[in-house]
């Protein structure tokens, strides 16, 4: 399994680059994992968005839908995009420590 | 190893390969490798990993072979080593042809089209898919996503009310955008013609695309819906192998179309859910499907060449390129409609070259995207295509399928290609032109039948106002046919042959038209043919009439939606007008 390195850590994550164990997640591996993503900054809106999808999934166990993340957040469903370049599902959600979305994505 | 030390998997999946009944171009297959090398020029992953022998197709397919050998052909058990027989299966081998069916191929064909002995080793590679499914053994991902197709009824797991309140969140963006709430998503309503199915990936985390589908079907006017249940046309089946689930999740969108009473369902751009859904379904699930399939592609041209919806194509100037879904170009030979649509949206269309056919595979086909094992391997695999992408100078990739979005998206964020891709329903609905908003379609119609309802009451003949067109070669044929339906109220036209046919049906557009089979020169099966294919008067009602019963299977083989009726001559009046009347209230109750 590929590891990815975050300050002195050495975290497990899968072939795509999600993190396998929500619960190692923090602040410092969201910041090195939006790197991947095309995020060199994480803004105030970015955590917003970040801090929704987290929530949800430790409480669900699934990413939520957009229209959940979209309606709880209040962004438009384009400026999630323009937050996140590679969209919801690949992005967000992998700064935000979630396991990789099922299915055709 | 003995019998009892062997894991159910192992004995299951031996008792399969003993007893499976195969495909007649599965057996070709297994025989016919030459190991002539030419499927190694073929498939991306050999292309890109060339010192690696096993990314080869025949070796692959050697591995799924050697198989048969061993459990089905009986040089194979007599002297296994003489002949390449596999040796008797283990736990670990069943990990191993995992890793080969699922990880070193897509399925997307390529390699079989450049076949010189006809040799299918996508299918064969699916086949051993199944076989590796139905024991259990599978790449998580594709484990969940079927269970949630099964189970859910759409492979994102979405729920009806998530679902819903989507489909009303576009509405209301639509209704900001717009200034009226005219182009609110209908949903379920019953009688619509068009009945639109997508992908959960749209409205799960994407739902930009139905927005702008929502957009053209309101522009161009037409009666759509879409479905509470049976909306997702995507399925897994054909990624795992399975057929009971390929046909589990066809009929479930196929009943509900019906249920809803629908003419025509309207499938969106998803390479692998259009040929899940319009040409393997109907066999995997042994159903007959009553209405018309197409692509979204086929129903945005339409629209276009009928003048339904207006585009300016300068609203699109960046350069695109188009790359073919392997579903879609090699799968169901669905490559130039795309090309056609994007020339008459874009103002700089630059081919990817090889193309059509001979595309290479984006990454993500036969479900890798949900395969996170595999990714490594696939995105090395992914070089031809960024190579390919590259060379266009395109700053847009359009593709028509979902998966082909993500596989590319990761094929250009890894390779570091300065372009984005898009689909062609994005596109169109860019270069949209509205005019004034037309009237909802179905709103005269609705009118036109309640007022001839009311007028045949009054009179108490039940055709009339309506119209109809009769077409027969024989005048005394026509003759009777015209006054008993005359005398019963309708209005008549006639046509004497297949061409005056036409000719009328587009100038008069009747409500229904009674066809005669053998008339000479465009005879009524080929006249029947066009008419379903001419967009105009598709939606025509259509009755044989025939003295031949024996060509009630030719007209059903049509590649087109089925008559409403079928009569054999001699006709007596009675039928004749009970038939037509309950044709034509068929279509009172669907509208």
């Amino acid at each position: 399994m590929p590891e990815f390195k975050v300050g002195d850590r050495v975290l497990d994550i899968d072939e795509d680059g999600f993190i396998q164990k929500p619960e190692v997640w923090d602040e410092e591996v969201a910041k090195a994992l939006s790197k991947t993503e095309g995020v060199e900054q994480m803004s105030e809106n970015h955590w917003k968005l970040v801090n929704y999808l987290r929530q949800y999934y430790l409480e669900y166990g699934v990413a939520p839908m957009i229209r959940k993340l979209c309606k709880a957040t209040g962004f438009k469903l384009n400026e999630i995009y323009e937050l996140f370049p590679s969209g919801p599902a690949k992005g967000a959600c992998k700064v935000a420590g979630l396991p990789k979305p099922t299915g055709c994505v | 190893m003995s019998e009892s030390q062997k894991s159910y998997k192992v004995r299951k999946l031996e008792e399969l390969l003993r007893n499976k009944k195969l495909p007649r171009q599965v057996v070709g297959s297994l025989v016919g490798c030459i190991h002539c090398g030419m499927c190694h020029e073929s498939c991306h992953y050999a292309l890109s990993s060339p010192d690696d022998p096993r990314m080869t197709p025949s070796y692959k397919a050697d591995q799924i072979r050697k198989l048969f050998k061993r459990y089905r052909d009986w040089t194979g058990r007599v002297f296994p080593w003489w002949v390449g027989a596999h040796t008797p299966l283990t736990d670990e081998d069943l990990e191993r042809l995992k890793d080969i069916a699922f990880g070193t191929c897509t399925n997307c064909r390529r390699c079989t089209f450049n076949c010189p002995m006809g040799v299918d080793t996508a299918t064969l590679n699916r086949l051993m898919r199944g076989l590796l499914t139905s024991v259990g053994v599978m790449p998580e991902g594709v484990r969940v996503v079927s269970k949630d197709q099964w189970e859910i009824g759409n492979q994102m797991g979405v729920l009806k009310e998530d679902f819903l309140d989507t489909l009303e969140w576009m509405s209301e963006e639509l209704a900001e955008e717009l200034g009226h709430d005219r182009a609110a998503i209908p949903v379920d309503k019953q009688g619509s013609k068009v009945v639109y199915a997508i992908n959960p990936r749209e409205a799960k985390y994407d739902p930009r695309t139905i927005k702008s589908a929502a957009l053209i079907f309101y522009a161009a006017g037409e009666s759509w819906t879409m479905a509470s249940e049976g909306w997702d046309q995507t399925n897994f089946g054909l990624f795992s192998g399975d057929d009971q689930l390929g046909g589990a999740a066809g009929r479930r969108v196929f009943d509900k179309v019906a249920e809803l009473g629908g003419e025509r369902l309207v499938i969106s751009e998803c390479g692998h859910g259009y040929r899940s859904t319009r040409c393997e379904a109907p066999n995997w699930a042994g159903v007959t499907v009553p209405f018309v399939m197409e692509s979204s592609v086929m129903t945005m041209l339409r629209y276009i060449k009928e003048g339904r919806i207006k585009v300016d194509k300068t609203k699109n100037s960046a350069r695109v390129t188009y790359h073919d879904s392997c579903n879609l170009a090699r799968s169901c030979g669905f490559y130039e409609e795309p090309r056609e649509l994007l020339r008459l949206v874009t103002t700089d269309f630059q081919e990817m070259h090889p193309n059509r056919t001979e595309n290479y595979c984006c990454t993500g086909g036969g479900g890798a995207m949900s395969m996170s094992e595999y990714a490594p391997r696939r995105l090395k695999s992914g070089r031809v295509k960024a190579d390919q992408i590259a060379a266009t100078g395109a700053k847009i990739v359009v593709t028509s399928c979902h998966n082909c979005v993500d596989g590319l998206g990761d094929v250009i964020k890894h390779y570091k290609l300065d372009c984005q891709v898009k689909q062609l329903v994005d596109l169109v609905a860019e270069a949209l032109v509205l005019d004034e908003p037309k009237p909802a379609e179905e709103a005269p119609q609705v009118a036109v039948t309640a007022a001839a309802g009311a007028a045949a009451q009054r009179d108490g003949r039940s055709l009339t106002g309506r119209r109809i067109l009769v077409v027969d070669d024989e005048e005394d044929a026509r003759t009777f046919l015209s006054m008993v339906l005359e005398d019963a109220g309708a209005s008549i036209f006639q046509a004497a042959d297949g061409a005056e046919a036409i000719r009328v049906a587009l100038k008069e557009r009747p409500d229904l038209i009674t066809l005669d089979l053998s008339m000479p020169g465009k005879d009524g099966i080929e006249t029947f043919t066009e008419l379903r294919r001419t967009p105009q008067i598709a939606q025509i009602q259509v009755c044989i009439i025939t003295g031949h019963p024996e060509f009630r299977k030719l007209i059903y083989d049509r590649p087109v939606a089925p008559p409403e009726g079928y009569m054999n001559k001699p006709v007596k009046a009675e039928d004749l007008v009970a038939n037509v009347r309950r044709i034509l209230e068929l279509e009172k109750r669907r509208a």
